[in-house]
């Protein structure tokens, strides 16, 4: 019998971080810190009109304001709350939908007219309709999500169950599964990468639709933050709700790479980063 | 005598299928009988229906015409009677070497630790004591065939049918896992179809050897391999083993020939 290296076993796992992440880390610091330099240099050269555009150092005073009366966190949460709610129920829907229209042909031929109707419809359109039902609710909010991502959802996942090379599916039947043990210990971890990247995407789109519906009928929330600001004219304020949205959608990617990483331990030691 | 009793019979089996709107008649009327305990190869050109063969027998498809038995009863459907070894081994990625193998068991309802104890006593069989946590990715071509065998083994099929199983691995990998097989094949019993497109692979696996006719596939002639066992690297240098070699080679060379003028033929 032949043993061949433990080590094609380990090695994958455990690689080192390379010696230069740090650098690149670095320069990326020094990149920010040096724009913003530059923003607040063009403003006190009076290059930009602080009215239009205020430099970073009126920005921290609202943002100091925004602090300590709290609503910024206050914002930060309902809106993320919102999201996630929504989120939550159009993946409890769009997941198993998916993988069955994946998988069924009779089931795909029946849904797939509905939700090439729903797909082309950007969020916006399904917001008078939302409000007439279900009025300035939280579940107005919910369902605006829902609507949102329901059909790229749905697509993204039939995508993927079908992808599933079908190999896996002849020798899992060869060693005696049906089908019901077929789509849970084959299809759907087989798809499993393909729908959390889905999932990834699906959850940027969740944002952009919670921050137009809060534009548009909301007192809480980061879009209503900067929509108030436009109306205050409070510019500061604007760039601040805008700066609060990519902060928390990175903190969120960074949250699903860390459940990805757990949930696909046969892809370890094959990121390419 | 049971051993006397075909364990596979092949009647008249044709198979055709549509392909870019023509009729492709991948076997014409096959008919071969398998013998239990031997290990067979069938050897022919590509495109004979070696492989079609295999999946029929596996329940895969249904012939188009004939039929095949198993113990003298038709095959109808999938069988776990009828282990498959893919030529891409077709682990499940996602399952480590020992879920992989535990598979099957899981399907039949074994609880936990039988199913472990069985998966512990393939594992140690195919030699991959220690790797029992790594996932596909991590082992090598020849490591993951033996993970395959091992997966298929603990389901106790009675015939293995083995599609090209060692076409991907390199030619020392090869040869260490051809030993093992003979050397698994002895201690478990199986009966084993093993289908390759190398003369010599045939020569040091099988007791019987079958060549294939070039499409339709047809079972052109059937050889008793009666080299001495066990076949090492010095049998494939004596004159009996040469003598076989020549005589299977010109019973595949006629087939390649016409399969070559064929495929001139239809891309002119």
């Amino acid at each position: 019998m032949t043993t061949q290296p433990a080590k094609a076993a380990g090695g994958a796992r455990s690689a080192p971080r390379p010696p230069w992440r740090h650098r690149y880390t670095a320069i990326s610091a020094v990149s920010a810190i040096c724009f913003i330099g530059l923003w607040e240099l063009a403003a006190a050269t009076g290059a930009i009109d602080p009215q239009f555009f205020p430099p970073p150092s009126y920005v921290w005073h609202e943002l100091e304001r925004l602090v300590a009366d709290g609503s910024i966190f206050d914002f930060i949460l309902v809106s993320t709350r919102r999201v996630l709610i929504g989120f939550v129920f159009s993946a409890g829907v769009g997941i198993p939908l998916g993988i069955l229209l994946g998988t069924t042909k009779l089931i795909r031929w029946i849904v797939e007219p509905i939700i090439s109707i729903i797909r082309p419809l950007p969020s916006l359109a399904w917001i008078p309709l939302s409000m007439l039902w279900l009025g300035l609710s939280e579940e107005q909010k919910y369902s605006i999500v829902f609507m949102g991502t329901i059909a790229p959802l749905v697509v993204f996942v039939t995508d993927a169950t079908m992808r599933v090379d079908s190999i896996y599916t002849r020798a899992a039947q060869n060693l005696g599964a049906g089908r019901l043990r077929i789509m849970w210990e084959v299809i759907l971890p087989g798809a499993l990468p393909s729908i959390i990247s889905a999932l990834k995407v699906t959850l940027a789109l969740a944002w952009t639709c919670i921050i137009s519906a809060e534009m548009v009928g909301s007192t809480k929330g980061l879009g209503f933050l900067i929509w108030n600001g436009k109306d205050l004219s409070n510019i500061s304020q604007v760039i601040i709700g805008m700066l609060a949205i990519s902060l928390t959608v990175l903190a969120l990617d960074t949250i699903i790479r860390g459940v990805e990483h757990r949930m696909l331990p046969w892809h370890r030691g094959q990121d390419k980063r | 005598m049971a051993s006397d009793r075909p364990i596979i019979r092949a009647e008249n089996v044709s198979m055709e299928y549509a392909r870019g709107g023509e009729v492709v008649r991948a076997l014409g009327g096959l008919s071969l009988d398998v013998r239990e305990g031997e290990i067979l190869c069938i050897v022919g050109s590509s495109g004979c229906g070696k492989s079609t063969l295999l999946n029929i027998i596996a329940g895969f498809l249904k012939p188009t015409e004939g039929r095949v038995l198993l113990r003298d009863e038709p095959i109808t459907g999938i069988d776990t009677r009828c282990g498959m070894i893919f030529q891409e081994y077709a682990l499940f990625p996602w399952k480590t070497v020992q879920s992989n193998v535990e598979f099957g068991l899981k399907m039949k309802g074994v609880d936990k630790g039988t199913r472990r104890e069985t998966a512990a006593k393939f594992i140690k069989l195919v030699g991959l004591e220690g790797f029992e946590k790594a996932y596909p990715a991590e082992l090598s071509g020849g490591m993951r065939q033996r993970a395959a065998l091992a997966r298929s083994l603990a389901n106790d099929p009675e015939i293995l049918l083995m599609d090209e199983p060692f076409a991907a691995v390199d030619a020392m990998t090869r040869q260490l896992l051809q030993d093992q097989l003979v050397d698994i094949v002895a201690k478990t019993k199986k009966t084993v179809i093993f289908v390759t497109h190398s003369i010599d692979e045939a020569l040091i696996l099988s007791d019987r050897i079958t060549v294939f006719s070039s499409r339709p596939g047809r079972v052109k002639a059937i050889l008793k391999n009666d080299l001495p066992k066990p076949r090492s690297a010095a049998a494939q240098l004596s004159p009996r083993y040469l003598e076989l070699k020549s005589q299977i080679w010109d019973s595949v060379q006629e087939e390649v020939l016409q399969q070559i003028a064929l495929m001139e033929r239809i891309q002119r």
